[in-house]
């Protein structure tokens, strides 16, 4: 029987990550035909302690003799697991929230990157800022979400087209600490700012409050990344105003054949699809085409590593397939709005599919940090 | 948000060849697993650089500008008491007397793949053989160069046009962040995976002599002596050739697509670049080359040489 090994993450305000990443590989499979496949589990915390994820990455190999393994984690976890998996001479599937910029893209044949692209969403999103017509912006964010590197792709790719981010507020990440008052001053100072927000999970929910609150009726123009489009949790989020957009890597309303069965099957669990069960989902039709490569090849990794650049399949979210130079995978992204329930919650609205997705992407990879650097190692939403 | 107890860090002692493992010394001396730099047959400017450095970080440092100085290795290892010895592109074979301190410590980073690229000189070798990948290799270490077990080849990309000056600052670049995986596997595993070499592929390369650095034109492709051009640059200066009796180093050139029916090795025609006729029926385009003279480009040369045809070699 074959084994896959996943590595669970978890997340005090997504507590339901591990159940969403597990539910979404098992279903994934078992709707390709295979749940003859063992799958097992092996708990990481937040992906941040460095010895727990490669003692269980290590486990997962060397006791459970996995075949693949796939992990919640970010880039830097990853490059603690490369040597690993150069030794074991198996393969690993990040799942990769997309986050963080790596300091450089060096592609290893065993690490293929499957990605919610949220720093490539977050670029898309301040380039629809600017062809909005804004000169001006704030950088708007949290302790935690500022810790990663979207927060330089949204404000470059903001400036590289022509803008200027006038101002930048970072809030606490506890309840008490959290606070968007600043933006007050700073709106008064610069007008016309449009506000490039990144913010994940509880902050989302924080943060349209917060406008709500402080600049009602103002419909301040707020510009957000994937993660800001998090259906689950918008569903609990109150409706703040009428000018909220940006990019969005997955919705309910996408409407497809694959998407259908995504949600209906994630439904018929009992669990509410979200962005970690699409994500385990789509890797289930990675992790059978790496097996079938490694029988080809004869777990030549190399040879496995090609086949896998060239292959693409119809996902949830759209068609899926892998950039060879960095080996991730490159899927739809969508230009969206937020909009009200009739309860006055949250909605997605999925505009129109984005544009130069691909070309965005190759220009992410090839931009200099100019020497910023991110000292999370967390998997993205897990603190 | 990261965990990691200072206390239990592994203590690790790098013996390196010069400034080819800069790099990767600053950034296990930033995460704090050195504890001690030797270093074989640098240059005097190298030597005292990272002496002051050594002993401004608080960190054991060793000079063996010799095959004799090597006899004081083993009792400066027993004192300093590494959990493990990092060798990177170390000039000097550790004889049994010094691995005998424990031969699951030393662990080489060899800038080459194993076992295919055995030898003092992996990078011109791969350029030379027109790899499109190379790799730097952990392995365990033993008394003979290059041969112990295989822990992993950490694959790395070559650039069409990549010379030894390119890759070799490219490999060091990369270096730094394989021997910290290496560092880090350490620290967490619970074992190191690895295997013994497969001597059906394995192949040592001698350091290379003028006969692997001399183009022959008559026998070679112009994808082979562009290969070799860059192999050749700047450890060489260039690939030797002989032009009217005078020992010369071609430095730059690339692929002329254009067809010729001059015997290989003939000078086609020389403007801004030297074009040469290759057995192919390709052409190379010398831009920069080193004669008697001094390093010149093709048009200097014109000027110094102006012989519309001759023959190489």
């Amino acid at each position: 029987m074959q084994t896959i090994g996943i590595l669970l993450a978890r997340s005090t305000y997504y507590q339901t990550i591990g159940f969403d990443l597990y539910e979404g590989l098992r279903s994934g499979l078992k709707h390709l035909g295979r749940n003859d496949i063992k799958i097992v589990t092996e708990n990481i915390g937040f992906g941040a302690d460095k010895q727990q994820c490669y003692r269980s990455a290590e486990k997962l190999l060397l006791e459970e003799d996995a075949s693949v393994v796939i992990a919640y984690i970010g880039h830097r976890m990853a490059q603690l697991l490369r040597p690993l998996f150069l030794a074991a001479n198996k393969m690993l599937i990040v799942l990769d929230a997309g986050a963080n910029l790596p300091q450089e893209w060096s592609a290893c044949p065993n690490i293929f990157y499957h990605s919610l692209h949220n720093s490539l969403g977050a670029s898309l999103a301040a380039k629809q800022a600017t062809n909005d017509g804004y000169t001006s912006a704030g950088m708007v964010t949290g302790y935690y979400d500022g810790g990663y590197l979207h927060t330089y792709s949204i404000s470059k790719s903001f400036e590289e087209t022509g803008g200027t981010i006038s101002f930048n507020h970072a809030t606490g990440y506890k309840t008490e600490d959290f606070t968007i008052e600043p933006l007050k001053n700073h709106l008064e100072e610069f007008p016309n700012s449009a506000l490039l927000s990144l913010f994940s999970g509880d902050f989302v929910q924080w943060y349209f409050k917060g406008i709500k609150n402080s600049f009602e009726e103002q419909n301040l123009p707020v510009y957000l990344p994937p993660f800001g489009f998090e259906e689950m949790m918008l569903s609990d989020t109150e409706y703040p105003s009428n000018n909220i957009k940006g990019i969005a890597a997955w919705s309910k309303k996408i409407n497809s054949v694959e998407n259908k069965i995504f949600l209906e099957t994630i439904t018929n669990t009992g669990r509410i699809p979200n962005l970690f069960s699409l994500l385990s989902w789509e890797s289930a039709a990675i992790t059978l085409k790496i097996i079938e490569l490694i029988d080809e090849h004869k777990n030549n990794i190399s040879l496995i590593a090609v086949g896998l650049q060239s292959f693409a399949f119809e996902g949830p979210r759209g068609r899926i397939y892998f950039d060879s130079k960095t080996n991730t995978s490159i899927a739809p992204l969508y230009n969206a709005s937020i909009i009200a329930t009739n309860e006055g919650k949250c909605e997605v609205q999925i505009e129109s599919e984005a544009t130069g997705v691909f070309e965005h992407f190759e220009k992410l990879t090839t931009q200099e940090l100019n020497n910023s650097t991110s000292a999370w190692y967390n998997s993205y939403a897990c603190i | 948000m990261p965990v990691f107890n200072m206390d239990t860090t592994k203590k690790i002692l790098v013996l390196c060849g010069g400034k080819f493992a800069f790099p990767a010394l600053q950034l296990l001396a930033y995460e704090k697993f050195i504890c001690g730099i030797g270093i074989g047959k640098g240059s005097d400017t190298i030597i005292e650089a990272l002496e002051r450095e050594s002993k401004d970080s608080n960190i054991g440092f060793k000079s063996f500008c010799n095959k004799k100085s090597m006899l004081e290795m083993r009792a400066w290892i027993d004192d300093l008491q590494p959990d493990y010895i990092f060798c990177i592109s170390f000039p000097f074979l550790l004889p049994e007397t010094i691995l005998s301190y424990g031969h699951d410590k030393f662990i080489n980073f060899h800038p080459g793949p194993l076992p295919q690229y055995r030898g003092v000189m992996p990078i011109f070798e791969v350029l030379k053989n027109q790899e499109t990948e190379t790799a730097i290799c952990a392995h365990f270490m033993n008394s003979k160069f290059d041969e112990g077990n295989i822990i992993f080849n950490d694959p790395i990309a070559i650039q069409k046009g990549d010379t030894y000056g390119k890759l070799t600052v490219k490999l060091s670049e990369r270096m730094a962040q394989v021997t910290l995986n290496m560092a880090n596997m350490l620290q967490f595993a619970s074992s190191i995976p690895n295997q013994p070499q497969d001597e059906t592929i394995s192949c040592y390369y001698e350091k290379p002599q003028l006969s692997d650095t001399y183009i022959n034109w008559k026998r070679m492709d112009a994808d082979e002596i562009i290969a070799l051009i860059n192999a050749c640059n700047p450890w060489n200066i260039g690939a030797d050739a002989t032009l009217f009796g005078e020992q010369i180093k071609i430095i730059v050139a690339s692929l002329l697509h254009e067809p010729h029916e001059n015997q290989p090795g003939t000078i086609v025609s020389l403007n801004d670049t030297i074009n040469i006729a290759c057995e192919d029926n390709m052409q190379i385009a010398i831009e920069i080359l080193s004669t008697d003279k001094g390093i010149m480009t093709a048009a200097q040369f014109a000027l110094l040489y102006p012989v519309p045809t001759s023959t190489l070699n």
